[in-house]
């Protein structure tokens, strides 16, 4: 599926939309397709980290995405197996308290479960007490923090006091993702890491997974 | 009308304009000392832009929104809903801070206004977001992506009829109202007449007249704390905002996804919109100099940041219009100071290309050493301090983060010293040890 990969890595939409529903109809199975897409999506990754794609063709990749899951969907059967790639880690993902930003999280979303981590979204303005509370049920390798606002310094602050306070911080990684994310905030924060963009994010998550 | 000024370059316009703001002429000054101080603080900020001469100091203008209020002990909410408090609040600030320029106290904004309106463009305290927090934009696509051609024809009737419908729930009725142009004649009047009287449209007229009502109200119990503080020696850091281009259409129509898939989907339709976008953005910012006799003119940039887009795209889809719009405020007079936020280091070639010392950079998170070498003597620069270390950071740090600052970007000439982000909070010792290190390494 050569020519999938590469009108999704190309950006061409209609033309991959168009080879899905070929594919489909010659009897590829469904989890081939996505395959494929995954595939291509790291390439786009990879092309984010070059300096040669930006936000747009992220975005349009991830669009791309989830117009093939759309068509896909309807023939995934409900008792079949998870053939899905064994998860290599948990991610637990969330805008902080107080901000209602989402486009880098999404985008963070996206990649983290291209690159194989079952991710679990609280959404926006997640407040302290729940992101904490989800930490403990979920029990992920990695709390990931967005916030572009500075108000989410305090919040995402008030996150990794919390973990300490419930056990949960030794057990975790701790990132945190945002436009004025930077090695002050880090500290004061008490993170692991500090990204201001998606892909790089999901390197320290690899990286951390041992992978 | 100043003589002459048709016939004048952009430069001599700029000059009689910054020249006429730095005296401070029509301003009732407290005393000769505050008349005296306004004088010198607005020529610091004169000289930095124009680059003719190294101010006596580099001159220090945060620029803050919600920030003196929350250092003055409010919430975003009471600031919000009472014009006296913003007051007060910037009349503290600017002599307490003693800063250069003070902030565009305004632009906090009321909320019974919003309330009024059935305003959704924006969450704000108390509706949708915390009482101690500033107001966050509720990005989203409200423009579709057929709505292009309307918009391109006709911005105002697409703004009025279909965008005020989708943004503002009071005036959702006006999406019924027909164009203007039937006015043109007596016998095509009748449509847009009649329609005018329906009682959805009436009922969001009476919302936009109510609206109108409690801004005046707002803005004639604001405007003499306003000029107690001109009066007190402290310039207001602007006198107008516009915006580029395509923040314009991704900010508040397109939405940021959407319009980045624009930019493979529909680039046609993207580059005709961003060019007649251009006109409108150069009148606001001009006219709204001209009402506060400030020729500073305030472009916050959004979405040419490093990672938003390529080099390509940048040249293709972002820079154009802004240089339009950029050399359009100048033509008319008007000092463009674009507050550059993210990184701009693969940009600043870009920004290279604008003619000597006409507008003015303040930075995020630019390499700010780079920026010297790139636009010293180009183009007035600014910013590149770090706002996490306002929040978070020690007095100690802070001084020695502003020295190093200082020592990479003030140069012979041609700095602001501002800190790279709009503050929403700070911390009264970090901001006064900004400050203080500034005026007292600042020195040429």
């Amino acid at each position: 599926m050569q020519d999938l990969i590469n009108a999704v890595v190309d950006m061409k939409e209609d033309e991959a939309l168009a080879l899905v529903r070929k594919y489909l109809e010659a009897g590829t199975s469904p989890m081939q397709v996505m395959d494929a897409y995954k595939e291509a999506l790291g390439i786009v990754g990879r092309r984010f980290e070059e300096g040669v794609y930006f936000v747009p063709e992220l975005i349009l990749a991830g669009e791309m995405m989830k117009a093939a899951s759309e068509v896909v969907k309807p023939l995934v059967k409900s008792d079949k197996p998870n053939a899905e790639t064994q998860r290599i880690g948990k991610f637990l993902l969330g805008t902080v308290q107080g901000d209602i930003h989402d486009i880098g999280k999404d985008m963070v979303h996206m990649l983290m479960e291209i690159n194989g981590f079952e991710v679990k979204d609280l959404g926006v303005d997640v407040p302290t007490r729940r992101f904490c509370d989800e930490a403990l049920e979920f029990q992920p390798d990695i709390v990931g923090m967005s916030g572009l606002l500075t108000l989410s310094f305090e919040s995402m602050k008030q996150v990794v006091d919390c973990l300490k306070e419930v056990g949960m911080r030794e057990k975790v990684k701790v990132i945190i993702g945002g436009g004025q994310m930077d090695e002050h905030a880090c500290r004061y924060i008490g993170a692991d890491a500090w990204v201001v963009d998606a892909v790089k994010g999901v390197k320290y998550a690899l990286k951390w997974m041992g992978k | 009308m100043i003589e002459g000024w048709q016939k004048m370059s952009a430069s001599q316009k700029q000059e009689v304009f910054l020249a006429k703001w730095a005296s401070g002429e029509g301003i009732q000054f407290a005393d000769d000392e505050a008349k005296a101080a306004y004088q010198h603080r607005a020529g610091l900020i004169k000289d930095a832009i124009q680059l003719k001469k190294a101010p006596k100091r580099v001159p220090i203008v945060p620029v803050t929104v919600f920030a003196p209020v929350m250092l003055f002990g409010y919430s975003a909410k009471q600031a919000m809903y009472d014009p006296h408090i913003i007051g007060k609040v910037l009349l503290d600030y600017s002599r307490h801070y003693d800063v250069d320029a003070t902030f565009i106290a305004p632009m906090i904004m009321h909320g019974p206004v919003l309330e009024v309106l059935g305003y959704d463009l924006y969450k704000w305290p108390g509706h949708g977001i915390r009482e101690d927090q500033g107001y966050q934009f509720v990005e989203k696509a409200y423009m579709q992506a057929e709505d292009y051609d309307h918009f391109i024809a006709d911005p105002t009737d697409y703004w009025l009829r279909v965008w005020f419908p989708r943004t503002h729930s009071a005036l959702k009725p006006l999406a019924q109202m027909p164009p203007l142009y039937g006015t043109m004649e007596l016998p095509m009047a009748g449509p847009w007449l009649c329609t005018l009287g329906a009682p959805p449209i009436q009922e969001a007229l009476k919302a936009l007249l109510e609206a109108g009502r409690l801004s005046f109200e707002w803005i004639q119990a604001l405007g003499p704390y306003i000029g107690q503080t001109f009066g007190s020696g402290y310039p207001m850091c602007a006198g107008a905002a516009t915006k580029a281009p395509f923040d314009t259409l991704g900010d508040s129509f397109r939405g940021t996804t959407e319009l980045m898939m624009d930019l493979y989907r529909r680039p046609d339709k993207v580059l005709e919109a961003v060019d007649r976008i251009v006109p409108l953005m150069i009148s606001m910012g001009v006219g709204g100099a001209m009402a506060n006799n400030n020729p500073l003119v305030f472009i916050p940039l959004h979405k040419g940041a490093d990672g938003f887009m390529s080099n390509d795209q940048f040249k293709k889809f972002y820079w154009p219009s802004l240089k339009k719009v950029i050399l359009g405020l100048a033509e008319n007079g008007c000092v463009p100071v674009c507050f550059v936020e993210g990184g701009y280091n693969q940009r600043l070639e870009f920004l290279a290309e604008l003619p000597h010392g006409q507008c003015a950079f303040i930075f995020d998170r630019t390499d700010m050493a780079r920026a010297r070498q790139v636009l010293g003597g180009k183009s007035c620069i600014g910013g590149g301090f770090p706002v996490s270390l306002i929040i978070t950071g020690s007095a100690g740090e802070v001084e020695e983060e502003t020295r190093k600052l200082l020592n990479a970007a003030a140069g012979d000439g041609g700095y602001i010293l501002s800190i790279g982000c709009a503050m929403d909070e700070a911390r009264e010792h970090t901001l006064k040890a900004f400050i203080e290190t500034g005026k007292k390494y600042g020195k040429y």
